[in-house]
């Protein structure tokens, strides 16, 4: 899906062949963000039950209060809008986006938003916002899944969808690997009510 | 402690509206109980109410939907009388709907022998299946237990089996429940969409909670022999409806599931219960609804409790009963 970066309509259509129960449609960089916003607004036909979109983690070019206002904007049949905790600079600008905002916790490589201990500031500010529990950075902070299971325990009422994909050694995410399947099985298991997106095509 | 307490307790969290909505209820009952006693009641006679109170879910703008139960032969003179309750309760802003279901007497006989065919009109279906669901005796409280009593027992006949929800209930729970969701259409088209936002809310969640509140102690029933599923029914659908879905998170170890499902529930709550925002849902026509960050948020509350019910009918122990019974 790498290759079609920004192409919406054709992104859609490969992952309608994967589920069409749950997507996310990701503009991880900033300038990819309004031809999303764009691609939305037009109501495509979609056949997901449950819409994601992940917000710019990198390049990010306006200001916050820009960024909400746009991601505000995103029409109703959209269930979530997930942004990274180590690009929020001032929590409280993210407020209108309500109970859509979910915040995922992060890799061993970001100096914050990796523990439980490290969000729940964040949390503090925005009671209303969802959590993204990304089950392979969790593994990447503390590999005997202690931090995962602290983070569902403390989070508990505010999980909203599952990122589920190994990481590989240069932090990138590949499809789950045998081991980490059986590793990330109990605390999965925990996530059974709520989508899941693969991060990297499954085996 | 019950076991919405109990799932607080394992989970760290509090519930807060939905506590708050059980005080309320618990107060306003005590009051109801009290403007009622004054009345001439007979003997085979008794004032119930439904809806929030019966699911102990009050909010200061939840309707008064009250019926007086008659456990003895139908008659044209009924002591009291519906202009007799309804003087008593007063409360005008809060009168039941214009449908009927409610405000009027209601004869124990007709729910018991109008089961099925022509005769087990909406109103008698409705009645029936929110007497054992959600309801809640104000006056003369022994002719309520003897009248769900009856209806219980015409559920269950000869034909419940051991280890085997009684299909027969389930049956007729399933088909109220679709019938809820069709009139929900019919009521949409009656009066051309009024008050369509709050109504599709609170089908989404409220009436969602009172159907799996039946639902799952039906099911439930497979691990009982026959003698024993009356008793049990009994005894849980005596409990809130909430209470009853908290204790079958809790039975089937889908703790964090129902701390979802039950939080979203206490926050849906939140919002019936803010006069604003109640206020918004009843003007908001559906052409707009969507643009509507209450009623987008509304929506999705009512997504995450259905998720956490799912999750329990089909990830759990309960997914071969759901599939074996729930379908044909």
């Amino acid at each position: 899906m790498v290759g079609n970066r920004g192409d919406w309509p054709v992104l859609v259509e490969e992952a309608t062949r994967l589920s069409s129960f749950a997507v996310e449609l990701a503009a991880l960089g900033g300038e990819e963000l309004p031809a999303l916003v764009e691609f939305l607004a037009g109501e495509p036909p979609l056949p997901f039950r449950y819409l994601s979109v992940h917000g710019p983690s990198k390049g990010r070019h306006v200001s916050e209060a820009e960024l909400v206002a746009t991601l505000a904007r995103l029409p109703g049949f959209v269930d979530a809008i997930v942004l990274h905790p180590d690009r929020i600079e001032d929590p409280t600008a993210y407020v209108p986006l309500g109970g859509r905002l979910v915040i995922e916790n992060m890799d061993s490589r970001k100096a914050t938003g990796r523990t439980a201990d490290e969000l729940e500031g964040l949390f503090a500010h925005l009671p209303e916002a969802g959590f993204c529990f990304d089950v392979a950075h969790a593994c990447t902070v503390d590999a005997t899944m202690a931090a995962a299971a602290d983070l569902l325990d403390c989070f508990v009422d505010r999980l909203r969808h599952v990122h589920v994909s190994s990481i590989s050694s240069d932090h990138g995410h590949v499809p789950l690997s045998a081991g980490d399947e059986e590793l990330f099985a109990p605390l999965l298991s925990r996530c059974r009510d709520v989508p899941w997106i693969l991060e990297a095509a499954p085996r | 402690m019950d076991a919405l307490e109990q799932l607080a307790a394992r989970s760290g969290r509090t519930f807060p509206n939905l506590f708050e909505a059980r005080r309320l209820t618990e107060r306003r009952l005590g009051e109801m109980k009290e403007r009622l006693a004054g009345l001439a009641v007979d003997p085979d006679v008794g004032v119930a109410l439904f809806g929030s109170w019966g699911r102990h879910e009050l909010t200061p703008h939840s309707d008064d939907d009250w019926a007086i139960l008659v456990a003895g032969a139908e008659r044209s003179e009924v002591r009291p009388s519906p202009v007799a309750v309804e003087k008593a309760i007063g409360r005008e802003e809060s009168k039941p709907g214009a449908q009927g279901i409610f405000g009027a007497s209601v004869f124990c006989d007709h729910l018991v022998e109008r089961i099925g065919l022509d005769a087990d009109d909406n109103r008698n279906l409705t009645r029936r299946i929110l007497l054992l669901l959600e309801s809640v005796p104000v006056a003369n409280g022994s002719v309520h237990a003897e009248c769900r009593k009856r209806v219980m027992a015409g559920y269950l006949d000869e034909s419940v089996k051991d280890y085997r929800p009684p299909r027969f209930f389930l049956n007729d729970l399933i088909r109220y429940w679709r019938t809820i969701c069709v009139d929900f259409v019919g009521k949409e088209r009656e009066e051309e969409g009024q008050r369509w936002a709050l109504r599709n809310l609170k089908l989404g969640a409220s009436r969602k909670v009172l159907f799996a509140g039946g639902l799952l102690p039906i099911l439930l029933c497979h691990r009982y022999k026959a003698a024993d599923i009356g008793p049990f029914l009994d005894a849980v659908l005596s409990r809130p409806s909430i209470d009853r879905l908290a204790w079958a998170f809790l039975e089937l170890e889908a703790v964090d599931a129902g701390v979802r499902a039950i939080g979203a529930y206490d926050r849906f709550l939140r919002m019936l219960a803010d006069p604003g925002v109640r206020a918004e849902l009843t003007r908001l026509p559906r052409r707009e609804a969507q643009n509507s960050p209450l009623f987008v948020e509304g929506s999705r509350l009512g997504d995450e409790l259905e998720q956490g019910l799912l999750a329990l009918l089909f990830e759990t122990p309960l997914e071969p009963l759901v599939r074996e019974y729930g379908i044909f």
